[in-house]
């Protein structure tokens, strides 16, 4: 199970570059025709990350991991709601007529400061991941 | 504070106070007892702070509120009550997992609220729970709320008759077009544009006729692969004429070709579009426009169908001479998936008719704009001054008589609601009420889940389409839940505008086929069933409605 744990962490962290890739896929689609050119990073944000997530966390749990591990495993997991949310909001705070507004341009900003938070954390849990020992399981502290 | 602004303000509350738990029980958790204290309270003023927003989204309407009272409410006192007596690591833990499934219900499947998502959302918690503490129990408890929240889950797919409706008899045709759709290039401000066109140009033909005529439109598909259709946006047609593919017609391959024909007895300003792939058909250029004039033309009588096409706005700007006193009118037409605000500079205006119907005791405007929604038409008419008028669309001008400096941005804009005169509503009882409530939410139809546009939590084609009977008197009410704009269209028929978000219309009666719901509104319309047939009733957005915002009107 620590095997699966550190494939399906290194897998999602794959996602995540992959995710970069497609975000400038979208921004360099001409012409630009807004969720058109956003589709694959969508999908992968919205589907391929999230269920990877769930994936790892399933996956650290029955590999008995450290209680902290775990948990680090899940705010990925957090940060993608949050990634969606800033997206909705930053599309959403337009003019009457449709145009973009500073408000919205700030918080789609977020979205990709967001981003690289959320690529660090995927690399911790993956070193973490690679550090549990092979078999002997960890017995989980409850304060 | 409106309606949207607070349903911003309390998606980041509920942002903040999930966090919060959050963070508070992983500081917990690793022994930062202080910060885990002080993360804690924050949430918990959070937590509480929701109370005030969500009791004044239930005020404007309980569809903002539903799922925020029914299912985040109990989870978010279940997560006060267990963080605040037990105050441990777990504890708190499980206040952020109560919190965060509340807000995934929200933005994943917010409205209707039905037992399955409640379900859901109790093993979602049962689960993260159950894992956080090794307790297996928790864990069963999270298995049972998700093999019930499946049962409920499972719902038939609506079943949609189909009726065929032949074409009337309309006479002989007194003006015959023929349209070629084809993939081409055409030329925007000097650059190549990759386009796909009617008769090679974009916008297509325009279609004038007078009223009396008979149209006769015969539409071939030279090599648009996914075929095409004619629907007349706005013009309310026979049902077998209307050009929806699927439902009124097959689209039109390659080499075939299909012939409309229909009466012009109503004046207007009109366009029409392909609706077969509708949103990059549409988008690449396959529209054009179609006047009927009520008589021959007397003064200067101009289409400005406005379109972005490959990132470049049309049409490109064209000067005219108009001699002072000539009776000037201004046909705007929006054929892109936004709103776009117009300004009419150096002159007095009259708003005279919106979406091809006259306005009743319309008032002289001036440094005023006026939105027109995504496929809304509003003509401006106007007697030509001594000095030269300029329109200007998102500032950017597009017709003028000479040399005009662009407006002010900062102009006001016409609320259609409050203009003109009012008249007697022509019937006052209802024979059928719907609600649409317009969202985002997950859509598990087909092979990839999608983030759909929906409407009462369902999107294309799992919407179940809304039933009548000819001669009935439809009260129809759209709640927009979500954060963009969702521009409605009905097909086959106008609809009266009654009020929005809760203000009755106080001008001219105002028979609408295309209307922009902001974020946060409520509209109540009304119609007459008086057009037979299976009508398309979408938003005009029409990514939004390739995305699943369309459903359909049946008569039985």
């Amino acid at each position: 199970m620590r095997k699966a744990f550190v494939v399906s962490s290194g897998v999602l962290l794959a996602a995540f570059a992959l995710q970069f890739v497609f975000a400038a896929v979208g921004a360099f689609t001409k012409p630009a025709g807004g969720d058109h050119s956003y589709r694959l990073h969508s999908i992968t944000g919205t589907a391929v990350i999230p269920l990877l997530t769930l994936l790892t966390i399933l996956f650290a749990a029955l590999a008995k991991a450290p209680g902290k591990l775990i948990g680090l495993t899940a705010v990925p997991l957090a940060l993608v709601v949050l990634q969606a949310l800033l997206a909705g909001i930053a599309t959403g705070l337009t003019d009457a007529s449709g145009q973009t507004t500073t408000a919205g341009l700030i918080v789609g900003g977020l979205h990709a400061v967001n981003g690289i938070v959320a690529v660090h954390v995927v690399v911790a849990v993956m070193r973490g991941a690679r550090k549990l020992p092979d078999r002997a399981p960890v017995l989980v502290e409850q304060a | 504070m409106s309606t949207a602004s607070v349903l911003v303000i309390d998606l980041l509350i509920a942002v903040l106070a999930a966090a919060g738990w959050l963070a508070g029980g992983a500081a917990a958790a690793t022994g930062h007892r202080r910060a885990a204290l002080g993360l804690g309270l924050a949430a918990l003023v959070a937590t509480l702070a929701r109370a005030v927003t969500v009791v004044a989204l239930a005020r404007a309407g309980w569809w903002f509120a539903a799922e925020k009272v029914v299912i985040a409410g109990p989870l978010s006192l279940a997560a006060i009550v267990v963080a605040v007596a037990r105050r441990t690591p777990a504890a708190l833990l499980f206040a952020g997992y109560a919190t965060t499934a509340g807000l995934l219900v929200t933005v994943l499947h917010g409205y209707p609220v039905t037992p399955g998502v409640a379900l859901l959302a109790v093993a979602g918690v049962a689960v993260a729970t159950g894992i956080t503490r090794r307790s297996r129990p928790t864990l069963v408890v999270a298995a049972l709320a998700l093999v019930a929240a499946t049962g409920f889950a499972i719902r038939p797919a609506p079943t949609v008759h189909h009726h065929s409706y032949s074409a009337a008899e309309v006479g002989t045709p007194t003006k015959r077009f023929t349209l070629t759709a084809a993939t081409t290039t055409v030329e925007v401000d000097g650059h190549d544009v990759a386009a796909w066109a009617f008769n090679g140009q974009v916008p297509g033909p325009a279609l004038v006729a007078t009223v009396g005529d008979v149209l006769e439109v015969t539409l071939r598909n030279q090599d648009i692969g996914q075929g095409v259709t004619l629907h007349w946006h706005g013009y309310d047609v026979p049902n077998a004429m209307d050009g929806v593919p699927g439902v009124t017609q097959a689209a039109v391959l390659p080499g075939q070709e299909f012939v409309y024909r229909f009466r012009a007895d109503r004046p207007g300003t009109y366009w029409y579009h392909t609706h077969e792939a509708s949103d990059e058909g549409v988008r690449m250029g396959l529209y054009g426009t179609l006047v009927v004039h009520p008589a021959p033309v007397t003064g200067l009588d101009v289409t400005v169908p406005v379109h972005t096409l490959s990132g470049r706005p049309l049409p490109t700007f064209s000067q005219a001479s108009a001699v002072a006193g000539t009776p000037v009118r201004l046909r705007l037409i929006n054929t892109d998936n936004t709103t776009h605000r117009y300004a009419l500079a150096e002159t007095a205006f009259l708003v005279a008719a919106i979406d091809g119907r006259d306005l009743q005791g319309p008032t002289p405007l001036s440094r005023t704009a006026v939105l027109v929604p995504a496929g809304g038409r509003y003509d401006l008419t106007f007697t030509a001054p001594a000095g030269p008028v300029g329109l200007f669309v998102d500032g950017r001008p597009v017709w003028a008589t000479g040399h005009v400096a662009a407006p002010p941005s900062g102009w006001p804009a016409l609320d259609p609601l409050i203009y003109g005169t009012p008249a007697p509503a022509p019937w006052s009882g209802y024979d059928k009420s719907f609600t649409l409530v317009l969202d985002r939410g997950l859509d598990l139809h087909g092979l990839l889940p999608r983030y759909a546009h929906t409407v009462n939590g369902a999107a294309d084609p799992d919407i179940p389409p809304e039933i009548v009977h000819l001669g009935d008197r439809v009260k129809f009410t759209i709640v927009n839940r979500s954060a963009v704009v969702h521009p409605w269209h009905l097909h086959g028929h106008h609809v009266l505008v009654l009020s929005r978000n809760g203000k009755p219309s106080t001008g001219s009666p105002l028979w609408l086929d295309s209307f922009d719901v902001r974020p946060g509104d409520v509209w109540e319309v009304t119609f007459l069933a008086d057009n037979p047939g299976m009508w398309a009733n979408h938003c005009h957005n029409l990514s939004h409605a390739a995305a699943g915002m369309m459903l359909h009107l049946m008569y039985e």
